[in-house]
């Protein structure tokens, strides 16, 4: 039960961030190509840009919270966590859900702010309230997936974190 | 500068025991500024910094970047560049081992990333290695070390950071990596020289490449080199932003796999801009903690403290960045590259500016050191990729293999320390 929840929350993840992220690359195409080819690029396009980067990260960190891709520094973490190994999850990714806690209230408290000035983005006017709205709701999306990833055993220690630069 | 010690301390601590580095960095970048400032105070910075920083137009260069990488991977790319590097050095001692170097930086040129480039020449260069009877440390040591050269070579995603954290301009610092990548790339072909002229039996000679697959692989290349050219060429000649060559590179990209055959279902699409979303997010979630900690330290007064102190040693603005490099390098022990920008530029930058320091110059200094970290003991991440790919070469192999080409960075920093025109030439001609 558990286990298919996070497994619907990330299949939907994984196709929402991928429709963002495509439609991000051919935006920023079609704006370069527009304004030489054509004389005529995409209004507000750097804004779109931003509005993705924000949607893209916070989609991407509910996929990476549940399999807990994150940048570890491997000296003793395996010896320490060979003492305990299941203390040391819980304190591990208690620490990491605690710390997504904090940024989940935080972007809350940016959009109650945001819809009492009123405030907007300057070239499209979109409320900024409705985008850091959904960024905090993603964000809070991804700390239910990272704690459905740590019941489920989804966030297993990966050793070689490949998708590191 | 006590409070910033402590805070060092706390955050060292969490990071060895094995919290992770992009929410350890937060959570003490926020206590600490709460200590400083009061909690209130501290929750305002925390979410004006994540609102700001995640909606940040400049940063879009990175998840484009590593899309573009993530396509070129996708491609299957490797072996043409491969078999067009052999083609070129192949008549050389050493030539597999040359060609691995060769193709290590012409793949770094599309990629960016330094593991990425690592695990994809093991595949490929391994397998002819082994089968001339190269040793496996000459073979093991140039894939991990070829590898490194993906941070420097741009597009280059640890360049972005650092470009955000000095607040320099990323198009320079992407131009100001071009020749510093290839003195690198040189530096390595001549390490793989003396290597095998001091060794012969690491790397008996091989057979010449067919011409008919010489043909075929230096055409499967040349698209890649377009590519390279035109994102490059955008941005030195002020055609394009960087997030803009980024977009141009990742569409070239895509169109470089599906006219390779690749791409051409809805299942790899997902693949690869998932694989892409989710390296952007932890990239992120460290930057962003990066960027709250940073405010803790720069609230701490610790970065004027050493300000003073480096007036104090009377230290002249050379030796200054000498000393930092010293700390990056035994930083570049524990902390991949990401880790040494967010943790030492912050902290250093102040005096650094003061002192007239180039922070172009600077920022490849940084980059290049922590490309020495990527092989070096105990946490050489490129070694520990290698070794994962290629299960059956002993790790000592890797890390005595490697040798030879940290000698060769560290010839580099030297030559970039005393030549500074190296990484500054080409920006000066943009300014």
């Amino acid at each position: 039960m558990t286990s298919s929840f996070l497994t619907r929350i990330i299949q939907v993840l994984e196709v929402l961030s991928s429709i963002v992220l495509a439609a991000m690359m051919l935006l920023t195409f079609v704006d370069v190509i527009g304004r030489y080819l054509l004389g005529a690029p995409v209004f507000g396009a750097s804004e779109m840009i931003s509005t993705m980067l924000a949607l893209v990260i916070f989609m991407g960190l509910g996929i990476a919270n549940a399999r807990d891709k994150h940048i570890v520094v491997e000296l003793f973490d395996s010896r320490i966590r060979a003492l305990a190994p299941g203390f040391y999850d819980v304190v591990v990714q208690g620490f990491s859900i605690l710390s997504m806690c904090l940024i989940v209230y935080v972007l809350f408290e940016q959009a109650i702010e945001t819809a009492h000035t009123g405030a907007t983005t300057i070239v499209l006017e979109w409320p900024l309230a409705w985008i850091t709205g959904t960024v905090a709701v993603l964000a809070a999306l991804s700390v239910v997936s990272q704690i459905l990833g740590l019941l489920t055993g989804a966030n297993q220690p990966n050793k070689y974190h490949l998708e590191d630069v | 500068m006590t409070t910033a010690l402590i805070g060092f301390a706390v955050l060292l601590a969490l990071c060895f025991i094995g919290f992770r580095v992009g929410f350890a960095t937060l959570i003490v970048g926020f206590v600490g500024f709460a200590m400083l400032r009061g909690f209130d105070a501290s929750l305002a910075m925390v979410g004006q910094q994540v609102f700001h920083d995640s909606m940040n137009y400049n940063l879009s260069v990175i998840p484009l970047f590593i899309l573009m990488g993530v396509f070129i991977v996708h491609a299957r790319i490797s072996q043409d560049l491969y078999d067009a590097a052999y083609a070129a050095l192949g008549r050389f001692r050493g030539g597999l081992a040359l060609a691995t170097v060769l193709a290590a930086g012409g793949f770094s040129a599309v990629c960016g990333s330094t593991l990425a480039t690592a695990a994809t020449m093991a595949k490929v260069a391994m397998p002819p290695m082994r089968n001339y009877k190269y040793s496996d440390r000459l073979a093991s040591g140039t894939i991990a070390a070829g590898g490194t050269l993906g941070i420097m070579i741009p597009p280059s995603v640890p360049l972005v950071i650092y470009g955000l954290i000095a607040e320099q301009d990323i198009g320079l610092l992407f131009i100001a990596g071009i020749l510093p990548g290839l003195m690198l790339v040189i530096l390595f072909l001549i390490a793989v020289g003396i290597t095998v002229r001091r060794n012969p039996l690491a790397a008996p000679s091989a057979p010449p490449l067919e011409p008919a697959r010489r043909k075929e692989a230096i055409r499967g290349t040349l698209p890649v080199l377009i590519l390279f050219l035109v994102v490059l060429g955008g941005i030195y000649s002020g055609a394009f932003t960087a997030t803009e060559a980024a977009g141009i590179g990742s569409f070239g990209a895509a169109v470089i796999a599906v006219m390779r055959g690749h791409l051409l279902t809805l299942g790899e699409w997902r693949d690869c801009l998932v694989d892409a979303t989710t390296t952007t997010a932890t990239i992120f979630i460290v930057l962003l903690g990066a960027i709250v900690f940073s405010q803790f330290i720069n609230l701490s007064g610790m970065p004027y403290d050493l300000l003073d102190l480096v007036d104090e040693w009377e230290l002249s603005p050379f030796q200054l960045v000498i000393f930092v490099c010293i700390i990056a390098i035994l930083m570049g022990m524990v902390f991949e590259a990401i880790g040494i920008l967010v943790l030492l530029v912050p902290v250093f930058l102040p005096a650094l500016q003061i002192n007239g320091i180039d922070m172009i110059w600077f920022g490849i200094l940084v980059v290049l050191v922590s490309e020495i970290g990527l092989i070096t003991p105990p946490i050489g991440m490129n070694v520990f990729v290698v070794k994962s790919v290629l299960p059956d070469v002993r790790l000592g192999a890797i890390f005595t293999g490697v040798l030879p080409y940290i000698f060769a960075l560290v010839t580099g920093l030297i030559l970039v320390l005393i030549i500074p025109q190296v990484a500054t030439f080409l920006p000066g001609l943009m300014r």
